[in-house]
Order: structure tokens, then C-alpha cells, then sequence
């Protein structure tokens, strides 16, 4: 037995150890790549691009797709940061997908929206449109009410809908900074439609202060939960996507702020409507479509665009949301699984589909190996304490100091937040990340795979507060 | 090789946090720079505000005291001269922001072009252009001559076709560069009539990037003399190049007649039937009513949907559509035109 049990413990002990090297060079390199891309543009004045196309003749319009479930406090400052967008030529559909609360009324009155005769093309089936109003101030908003069929659903009738040559999908909680259009659509513009996506970066609203739809000041929250998020996406951002944009490997772009051009969208069928992660669906459907059409197209993460969102702020509400992300990710990698080391797909298969499985998919069950692998070995006795003090220092580098070193750099070009309290702040809470959020983040999303492998879905929506209210029910 | 030892994790762990708390002062210390740099600008932004006016707008004597004497002051004047440039189209105005950049700004853009800072070297050529610093004509041809990105020499192309458009026309075409259109428009719109001719006179020998977006500045230069250019380019063989032509015309707005657009009523590109449909806007219903209606009964629905909107704008449209309605047995026609007549009164 203790023969059994000392295997399994070098055994596990090494493949852990192994499995955390692997990552934090993968992460080291990905940084190394998002600081020389970020340095280069330090201290640009973005104003020249800005002023030059916010004229129509320099740009390509764009429809607004606003789907809303059920989003009656949020949904109405999301229409007006959008009626605040810098940007030439756009159009602005809300799809209420059946929603049970008021949002349809909210929007009717708000916007003086009336009931209005519209025949609508179907380039993607969906589920039946009940009415389409126009509103009669802002002669560019459209709503369409329609029966309730998922986030997907409204989103591919807000496509139908939409007259312009690319869309924007919003969420129904989300703002928009005035420039962010402009600046999404930049590597669209700029490439002549080499670039057929673009997605932005998002960030976490918690602690803004807002007037009609625009962000007028930024204060870090007081909300660990919401503090730990907000590092949490500056990694993300600058440990992953901007690198793996850089080599046209971006399998995610988020839902929450996303363009895409319609004709490649409509061809690779729209958003899935039977999947959770329709988002990261739609973004593969389009890499295949690349690889069949053997066309040289672009999907895109733009750094400074901006989109911000309204984060989880009690355990409840962030442990759905995470477990609903990981299914989601599993369940469209699982969907894709021959895209995985398959050379006709070229880096997508052999690069990106590897990463996302091993680092963003499993990478949580092996850490929360981990975690257990250190507490069973201190009990275990002391043959095992320097490969649990070894471990634990990998995490210390992998959880802290690459939090650190985000924030650190975000600060650094983007100036997100400009108090140095509020900036000693998120620093000192990153030290404590690894022992309670990464160990909670990982559970919920260990969770989350073990509901795909279970075949689960009833997954509820989170509860909001309205990103311009929430810091009173902090 | 490496062992992966915990002295050696300790050591690495230590060296990483020492560098993030000396990059942490470093940023601080920035922070407290920026700081004091924006209240230096701000303050004199405030102070040279109302100077700045009297000087510009009511031709007061110039102030010495309006000379920036450091960068933040060079920032307060960017942000004036930008705004007055933006919103007032004043020639006397422009001259005299061109004049005083040329004589005090200079020298910190000159310098700016040296700088090993891709992004510096960028905004020094940005406001070469803006301000229109004619004296740094000389420097920008050196810069040219080094290794620069795609970026800088696009801002150089945009300098040339303000200062010298015979050498914007003569680097354009030595250069293996491809810029998107969208970039090409920006600099064609600078330039001057006779200039913008002359690109239409080696139309076929320029990349279709330079094609395309010569076509569309001539559009949206609206000027009449472009109309004849644009008319030849209908017999173009590439289709690309008709229906932006087409677009172009349908621009400018003045159609004289209509036989060179009749054929593409049956043409078999849909975009080129829409584009004439959107033409016909311009000619009075009596003329073109035949061939909107057989648009209007087009395979595509873009080609309906614009036939029925130009029916519609004329005076007579709205019964012509409802005429069509009684007659037709298209009902996608038909649907059209009643949509399209809702929409009608519904706006009015």
C-alpha cells in the first residue's frame, strides 16, 4: 500500500510540476508579446485616427445588436452609451427575447418606440418575431420583441434584422466608452476586410460613476470579489488575448463586445442556438470557414476599445458564472475536437485548440491537483515537503506575480487606474489570490466540466443591479 | 541544467518581486510626473486661453508670452491650435497657427523625429501635417530615407501631398507599399483639384486599392468636373470598378442623362442594378418609371426594396406604387411596395 501510495505521489507530484512549468512559460511568453505590442504604442495620440474616421467616407457602418433578456434596470443607459458612440453610421437593434419583466414596456416608453410594418430577411432561422417598432426620437433604434429562445437567438435575429455590412453584438448590461466603435473597427478599416472580427477589451464597471449611458469617472471597488475580477481580466488581457492575436490564433472574443463582419457570420451559420458558449461557436465556425474558403481573413482582439460590464459581486452569482464559462468552454472544444493537432487547420489546430485544452480547459483540474497535492503531503510527512514547497512557489509565481505584473503594466499604458492608493491596493490584494479565489475560481470550474461530462445545463442568469446603482448594494 | 530546487524558486521569486516593486516606484513616479506635466498645461491652457483668441480671432497684437517655453506648454498649444482647427474653417486662422508653428513649434517636432520612440516620432508627424510645418519639408525627406515602419511613411505621404504633390505623386508610385483605401482616401482628399486629375490619368497603372479610392474621393469631393472621369469608368471591365463608379455618380448627383445607365438595368450583378436604381433618384419619374418597375420586381431584395424607395421619394411616387400594387402578381413586389408606402407615410 505505502509502495502504491509513494508512486502516486512522485507520480502526481512530477506531472503537476511539469504540467506548472509548462504554463508559466506559455504564460512568460505570451506577456513578452503583449508588452512589445502594448510599448510600441505608448504615449500614441490616438486622437489623429480618431478625428479622421469619424467621418462615414473613412469608415463602414455598423449595426448595434442590443439582445435583452429580462434586463429592465440595465438595458436603458446600454442604448444610450450607444447613442453616445463617436461613430458615423450605425444602427441600433434591442431583440427583447420574451423577456418576463419590463423590459419591453421600458424600452417602448423610454424611447418612444412604434409598432412598425418591416419585412425581415431570413438569413439564419430563428424563433418567431413578434413586432418590430422604431423609435420616434432616435430614428436609427430599432426594437424587435420576439419569443424567447436564448441569448443566441435574439442575437441572430438582431443579423436578420440588421441592413449594415458588419455588427456589433452588446450585451443588454454593458456600456460603451464613445471611441470604442471607432477604434474596434480600426483593424477592420485598416485591412480592407482582411480583418473579418474584432473583439474588444472588456472592463469591469463595478465602482464607475455613470450619467446617461457614459462612464464619467472610475473608482476601484470595494468589493474583494469585484477587485480580485478586475485582475483577474487585466491576466487575461494581457497573458492571452493580445498574443494570441498577434498570430491571428483567437478562438474567444467576447460576447459582451464583438464585431463581425455579416456575410462571414451569415455563412458560418450565425450564432449556435443549442451550445452555451455561442460566442467562442461562432469565432471557430468562422476559423473553419477561413480554412475551407482557403481565404487570408483575420480575427482580432483590439486592446483599448472598451467595453464596460457589470461583474458578479456575491460567491452565488460568480460560481454560476464560471461554471457556465468552463462548460462553455469545454463543450465547444469538445464540439471541435478534430480541429485539435489537425494540420489543416493550420496554427488554429495545431497551436490554439492545444492551448485552450490544456491550459484553459484542464489546466483547472490539474491545479486543483495541486492544491490537494500540497495538503495531502504535508500530512504525509516530510519526504514530500519539498515537492509541496517547490509547488507552492510555482503557484506564488504563477498567481501572484503575473497578477502583479498585469496590473503593474496595465497601469503602466493604459492608465486604468490613476490613484496610487487604488493601485497599492489591487497589489496588495493579488498576494492573497492564491489562497482563496484561484482555489475557489478553480472549484467552480472543475465544476463546470464535471456539469458538461453530466450532460447539465439549467444554468440561471445572473442577477444585476445596474451597473450605474450597483455600488449601493455593495 | 537547471534544477528546479526550492533555493532556486526562492531566488527567482525574489529576483521577479524585487524587479515588480522597483517597476511599482517606477510607475509612482511617472504618475507624480504626468501629474505635475498636465497641471503645467492645464495652467497655461487657462492662462493663454482668452490670448489665444484675441490673437486668432480678433487680429490682437501678438503676445511673446504666448512662445511655449517647455513641453507641457507645446501640449496647451497642440490642444488650442487642434480645437480651432477642428471647428473653424477660417483661412486667416489657419495661416497664422501654420505661421506660428512654423516659427516656434519646429524645433520640438524636429527633435520629436529623432526620438527612438516609434509612438514620439508618430505624433511629431502628425502635427507636421496638421499644422502644416512646411519648414520641416527638408528633415521629413531625410527621415524618409531611413528605416522607418509603414505608419511613418504613410504620415510622410500625407506631408508630401500637402507640401509637394508632385513628389506625393512621384512617391507613390516608386513605393511597394500597400496602404488599405480607407487610408489612400484620407490623403486624396488633401490634395488639390489638378493633382486629383492627374491620378485618373494613369488610372489603369495604380493598384485597385488606389483605383477604388480615387473613384470614391471623387465621389465625395461632389465636384462636376470629376462627372466625365467617372462616366468613362462605366465601361471598365472590372465590375468592382462600375459599381463604384456608379456609386460615384449617384454621389455628385447630377445625372444629365440617362442612356449610358439603361444597360445596367439587366445587368447580372445585383449591385450594379442597385446602384442604378439609387441613380434614377436623380431623374424625374416620367423617365425612368419603366425601369424602376421592372427593378422592382427584381430576384434581389436590396434591388426591390431601393427601386420601391426611389419610387417613392417622387411626388407622384406613392400612387405609382400603389398602382403597381393593383396590377402586379409579384408578391415580393407587392410586399415591397406596400412596406415601402407605410414607411412613406409613417415618416411624414
Amino acid at each position: 500500500m505505502k509502495v502504491f501510495l509513494d508512486f502516486c505521489m512522485w507520480f502526481f507530484g512530477g506531472f503537476i510540476l511539469f504540467y506548472m512549468l509548462f504554463v508559466i512559460v506559455s504564460y512568460c511568453a505570451m506577456f513578452v508579446i503583449a508588452m512589445l505590442v502594448m510599448r510600441k504604442r505608448y504615449k500614441l495620440d490616438p486622437s489623429e485616427y480618431d478625428d479622421a474616421h469619424t467621418d462615414a467616407f473613412y469608415s463602414k457602418p455598423v449595426s448595434l445588436l442590443v439582445p435583452a433578456y429580462n434586463e429592465e434596470i440595465g438595458v436603458v443607459d446600454t442604448v444610450y452609451s450607444l447613442l453616445n458612440l463617436r461613430y458615423p453610421q450605425t444602427e441600433i437593434i434591442i431583440i427583447n427575447d420574451g423577456s418576463t419583466d419590463s423590459t419591453l414596456q421600458t424600452v417602448i416608453e423610454h424611447f418612444r418606440m412604434k409598432p412598425v410594418d418591416k419585412i425581415v430577411r431570413t438569413h439564419i432561422p430563428t424563433k418567431q418575431v413578434k413586432q418590430i417598432y422604431e423609435s420616434e426620437i432616435y430614428k436609427n433604434c430599432i426594437l424587435v420583441d420576439k419569443e424567447n429562445g436564448g441569448k443566441a437567438d435574439a442575437l441572430n435575429v438582431g443579423i436578420n434584422v440588421s441592413q449594415y455590412p458588419y455588427f456589433c453584438s452588446i450585451d443588454g448590461d454593458s456600456i460603451l466608452d464613445e471611441k470604442s466603435l471607432l477604434r474596434v473597427m480600426k483593424p477592420i478599416v485598416l485591412s480592407d476586410g482582411e480583418v473579418i472580427a474584432a473583439g474588444g477589451n472588456i472592463r469591469i464597471a463595478n465602482g464607475a460613476k455613470m450619467q446617461l449611458g457614459s462612464v464619467t469617472e472610475t473608482h476601484l471597488s470595494n468589493n474583494y470579489l469585484v477587485i480580485m475580477q478586475i485582475i483577474e481580466y487585466a491576466r487575461a488581457f494581457l497573458m492571452g488575448r493580445i498574443a494570441l492575436s498577434k498570430y491571428n490564433l483567437v478562438l474567444i472574443i467576447s460576447g459582451a463586445f464583438s464585431v463581425f463582419s455579416k456575410e462571414w457570420a451569415v455563412e458560418a451559420g450565425g450564432y449556435s442556438t443549442n451550445i452555451i458558449g455561442e460566442d467562442m461557436e461562432l469565432v471557430v465556425n468562422i476559423h473553419r470557414l477561413i480554412r475551407k474558403k482557403k481565404e487570408k481573413k483575420r480575427i482580432e482582439f483590439v486592446p483599448d476599445p472598451v467595453c464596460w460590464t457589470e461583474a458578479p459581486q456575491s460567491l452565488g452569482v460568480l460560481r454560476n458564472q464560471r461554471r457556465r464559462w468552463h462548460q462553455g468552454l469545454f463543450e465547444s472544444l469538445w464540439k471541435h475536437k478534430t480541429m485539435t493537432l489537425n494540420p489543416k487547420y493550420g496554427l488554429i489546430g495545431m497551436l490554439s485548440f492545444p492551448y485552450f485544452w490544456l491550459v484553459e480547459c484542464l489546466g483547472p483540474l490539474v491545479e486543483l491537483g495541486g492544491y490537494i497535492y500540497i495538503v495531502v503531503a504535508f500530512f504525509l510527512g516530510e519526504i514530500y515537503y519539498e515537492v509541496a514547497i517547490i509547488l507552492l512557489l510555482l503557484f506564488v509565481i504563477y498567481g501572484v506575480i503575473f497578477s502583479i505584473a498585469s496590473i503593474l503594466f496595465e497601469a503602466w499604458i493604459l492608465n486604468t487606474y490613476p490613484k496610487p492608493r487604488e493601485l497599492l491596493r489591487m497589489i496588495l490584494l493579488a498576494f492573497t489570490e492564491i489562497f482563496w479565489y484561484r482555489p475557489l475560481t478553480l472549484f467552480w470550474r472543475c465544476e463546470g466540466l464535471l456539469r458538461f461530462v453530466l450532460r447539465r445545463s439549467d444554468w440561471g442568469n445572473m442577477k444585476r443591479v445596474g451597473i450605474g446603482e450597483k455600488e449601493k448594494s455593495v | 541544467m537547471i534544477k528546479l530546487s526550492i533555493p532556486f524558486l526562492l531566488t527567482v521569486s525574489g529576483i521577479l518581486l524585487t524587479v515588480l516593486f522597483l517597476f511599482t516606484i517606477y510607475i509612482l513616479v511617472q504618475r507624480k510626473r504626468e501629474i505635475r506635466f498636465a497641471e503645467v498645461r492645464d495652467t497655461f491652457l487657462q492662462n493663454s486661453s482668452q490670448q489665444w483668441y484675441n490673437y486668432l480671432i480678433n487680429d490682437e497684437i501678438f503676445s511673446i508670452v504666448l512662445v511655449p517655453r517647455e513641453r507641457a506648454q507645446v501640449a496647451a498649444i497642440e490642444i488650442i491650435f487642434s480645437s480651432y482647427l477642428k471647428n473653424i474653417s477660417n483661412e486667416k486662422v489657419e495661416h497664422k497657427i501654420k505661421e506660428f508653428s512654423n516659427l516656434y513649434l519646429k524645433k520640438y517636432y524636429e527633435k520629436d523625429l529623432t526620438s527612438k520612440r516609434w509612438s514620439i516620432r508618430m505624433n511629431a508627424l502628425y502635427h507636421i501635417a496638421d499644422l502644416q510645418i512646411e519648414d520641416l519639408l527638408e528633415t521629413c525627406l531625410q527621415f524618409g530615407k531611413t528605416k522607418i515602419s509603414e505608419e511613418e511613411y504613410f504620415q510622410l505621404l500625407k506631408i508630401y501631398s500637402l507640401f509637394q504633390p508632385e513628389l506625393f505623386i512621384e512617391k507613390i508610385k516608386e513605393s511597394n507599399i500597400h496602404y488599405s483605401e480607407s487610408e489612400y482616401r484620407r490623403v486624396f482628399v488633401l490634395l488639390e483639384d489638378d493633382v486629383f486629375i492627374r491620378l485618373f490619368e494613369d488610372f489603369n497603372s495604380w493598384t485597385t486599392n488606389i483605383q477604388f479610392a480615387a473613384i470614391d474621393t471623387a465621389a465625395v469631393k461632389r465636384n462636376i468636373q470629376y462627372i466625365d472621369r467617372l462616366k468613362q469608368l462605366l465601361t471598365h471591365e472590372v465590375p468592382e470598378i462600375q459599381i463604384r463608379a456608379l456609386k460615384g455618380l449617384y454621389e455628385i448627383g447630377v445625372i444629365d442623362e440617362i442612356d449610358p445607365y439603361v444597360p445596367f438595368v439587366t445587368s447580372d450583378m445585383w449591385e450594379i442594378r442597385l446602384m442604378v436604381a439609387k441613380i434614377f433618384k436623380h431623374v424625374p419619374l416620367n423617365y425612368t418609371y419603366a425601369y424602376l418597375e421592372q427593378l422592382l420586381q427584381d430576384e434581389n431584395w436590396w434591388v426591390r426594396s431601393q427601386a420601391a424607395k426611389t419610387i417613392a421619394e417622387n411626388r407622384d411616387g406613392i400612387a405609382k406604387l400603389q398602382q403597381f400594387m393593383e396590377s402586379s402578381n409579384d408578391p415580393y413586389a407587392i410586399d415591397m411596395a406596400r412596406e415601402t408606402i407605410v414607411r412613406k407615410r409613417g415618416n411624414k
